[in-house]
């Protein structure tokens, strides 16, 4: 292959190089802005529970409390039993498992959200402890203290030390967190030690008149999944807990996105694999245009003793030297589309069952979301597939152009007119 | 006297078209040789056979006592880069290379490193009295100047032989009378073999001898050239 003979016929024939280029650029920046936006809604889709180090809720419904008095589970968080959680542990492909108990209690003179939770747990709302604005969080095996929302502290004018009661038991506030910073999944007002929980809803009479709560049990769970096994996780939790099963994924939210994250991500590849079909198109057709135009000069390498392998050599090389440039401006190009894509936001919806508020309170009937920016990004992996995609549509070409131009008879082509 | 080239009863059909019949002749070596004959007489696939750029139908050609027929094509591409170098009448120069870098294509493919390339293309663009438009390109030259670097190019490797098929077809009485100054030059002081197809009388009458067909046969081996170039 010859060096200078690839930089003058690129060089020196900038239409040709241009076209060449944009084709495949405009092919790679579809394939690879594509995937970024079906990865980008994807990534959002994740967001409301990754928010808490989950990549999946599980909770079960049950019935609704005879009264509202005291403690009572909305509907939507019915117990899931310690052999539940213990069999949801053991699937193949779960991480990690916190657990959590949610509750309302509803007094004379207040009401309150309350979660119960495990301070030392890495998935689930454990990871409010990054979202304390003063004071400190739950400490592992603390008992009768609370973590306030820091919306709740300012309206009832709570403060650290300060004691709150729950069902009639005091709780001394250790610290604020600012609930909003982690996310619009299992807030509440009141933060307080699992174990708390669990023996106030176990003892609670509205809790028993309806559910058979024990002391060991919780009503939410938070799992962590090996990410390519997050369906099937999904679906073996469901059935674990049976008809009345409410197991939220990233599937789940991504179900909620709308038509046009659902179309990119039925159709992402196949559009995004016709864009490259097509930029090979655009490809073969310039070169082969270009080949019929330069066949003489093929005549010539072959009359000055150029064997039919340094021609194929010369040629493909001239290819895929295009395909290569096409790929890098496509890459670049769909670096600046998904900078742009980025710039964009997009509103994930909250289930209620996922932060039940009683929907005759102030607020209960609103409905929650998580707005983020679109997470879209290009991947290396996506790169590399489009640069893998681009060199092998682009060799396949160089390949049957570059024989076809061998072949050439060079007494024909070199006969003067 | 020592046969650089040999035929031996070679023909070519397309079809039941007989473009070349039966043609045996000889070139020494450093000799220097004009084809001449009208339109259609097959004296362009003559030399298209004889360069290996197309296959014969029947007979053989030796070169150097070697049978070149019975090369395939990629050897016949190696032998031609090695041993001869081609001329043409429409120059067919690579437009997107310089002058300097079209004298050096046939070298392209071979190990010989960029800069000594270099070097002997511009030695040959020298011998052509063309070194101050190196780096032109074929469009920015005229048609006398493109096939001095045609020259160049078939001079590039040293050639035993140079097959020039209507040189000066394309170029004005002046310019052509320079060119045939040019092989005639290269062939007396480099000792290279020159055969030229032409159908100019005055063109062929600068060569040693003089080879004329007709309906593709040879009618005459042996003329005598006698016009002299100064007066073309």
């Amino acid at each position: 292959m010859s060096l200078p003979y690839l930089l003058a016929e690129l060089t020196r024939r900038p239409r040709r190089t241009l076209f060449a280029i944009l084709s495949v650029a405009s092919g790679v920046a579809l394939f690879v802005s594509l995937q970024a936006y079906a990865t980008g809604y994807r990534e959002a889709a994740r967001a409301p529970l990754a928010e808490i180090g989950a990549d999946i809720a599980a909770q079960r419904q049950g019935e609704v409390p005879e009264a509202f008095d005291g403690i009572v589970f909305p509907h939507s968080t019915a117990p899931i039993h310690r052999e539940e959680i213990e069999a949801v542990r053991r699937l193949p492909g779960v991480e990690a498992v916190g657990e959590s108990v949610l509750f309302w209690d509803f007094e004379s003179e207040q009401f309150l959200v309350v979660l119960g939770l495990d301070p030392s747990a890495t998935s689930g709302p454990g990871r409010l402890r990054a979202a304390v604005t003063e004071g400190r969080f739950l400490a592992a095996d603390e008992r009768g203290v609370a973590a306030a929302d820091v919306t709740f502290a300012r309206e009832r004018h709570l403060r650290v030390g300060d004691r709150v009661s729950i069902a009639g038991q005091p709780f001394t506030v250790v610290g604020l967190v600012d609930t909003s910073r982690a996310g619009q999944v299992a807030n509440a007002n009141l933060y307080v030690p699992l174990a708390d929980a669990r023996a106030l809803s176990h003892e609670a009479p509205n809790v028993r008149a309806v559910h058979d709560f024990r002391a060991d049990d919780a009503n939410l769970l938070f799992i962590k999944a090996n990410q390519a096994q997050i369906d099937g996780v999904t679906a073996s939790v469901a059935s674990l807990l049976g008809d009345e099963a409410l197991v939220s994924s990233t599937r789940s939210f991504s179900q909620t996105l709308g038509e046009a994250y659902r179309l990119v991500d039925r159709f992402g590849w196949l559009v995004g694999l016709a864009g490259l079909g097509v930029a090979a198109a655009a490809l073969l057709r310039a070169m082969s245009a270009n080949l019929w135009e330069r066949r003489r000069d093929i005549g010539v390498m072959r009359a000055v003793g150029w064997r039919r392998i340094d021609i194929v050599r010369q040629l493909a090389s001239e290819l895929i030297a295009l395909a290569l440039a096409g790929v890098g401006v496509g890459l670049a190009g769909a670096v600046v589309i998904s900078f742009i894509l980025s710039q964009t936001t997009v509103t994930v919806p909250v289930p209620w069952e996922l932060s039940p508020t009683p929907h005759f309170l102030p607020g209960g009937a609103k409905s929650m979301a998580v707005t983020i920016h679109l997470p879209a990004q290009v991947s290396s992996q996506t790169a590399f597939i489009a640069l893998g995609l681009a060199l092998l549509g682009s060799a396949a070409v160089a390949i049957g152009l570059a024989g076809w131009a061998a072949r050439i008879k060079p007494a024909e082509v070199l006969r003067s007119e | 006297m020592n046969d650089l080239l040999q035929t031996d009863h070679l023909g070519k059909e397309y079809g039941s078209v007989r473009a070349v019949s039966d043609v045996s002749m000889s070139v020494a070596a450093g000799e220097f040789v004009a084809i001449m004959g009208r339109s259609g007489s097959g004296k362009t696939t003559l030399l298209h056979l004889l360069t290996g750029l197309e296959s014969a139908t029947s007979g053989r050609i030796l070169f150097q006592g070697q049978d070149i027929s019975q090369l395939d094509e990629d050897r016949l591409a190696l032998w031609r880069r090695e041993h001869v170098g081609l001329v043409f009448q429409s120059f067919h120069l690579i437009p997107t290379l310089s002058a300097v870098e079209n004298a050096a294509f046939p070298l392209y493919p071979t190990t010989i490193p960029p800069g000594e390339r270099g070097q002997r293309a511009l030695a040959r663009l020298e011998q052509v009295g063309l070194v101050h438009r190196a780096d032109h390109r074929p469009g920015q030259l005229s048609g006398g100047e493109q096939q001095r670097v045609a020259i160049a190019r078939a001079l590039v490797n040293h050639p035993h032989l140079i097959l020039a098929d209507e040189p000066t077809g394309n170029l004005d009485s002046q310019t052509g009378a320079e060119i045939m100054n040019l092989f005639r030059k290269l062939n007396r002081e480099e000792g290279v073999a020159v055969i030229i197809v032409t159908h100019d009388p005055d063109i062929a009458a600068v060569a040693d001898r003089l080879i004329e067909m007709k309906d593709g046969s040879i009618v005459n081996h042996d003329s005598q050239a006698h016009g002299m170039l100064a007066q073309i």
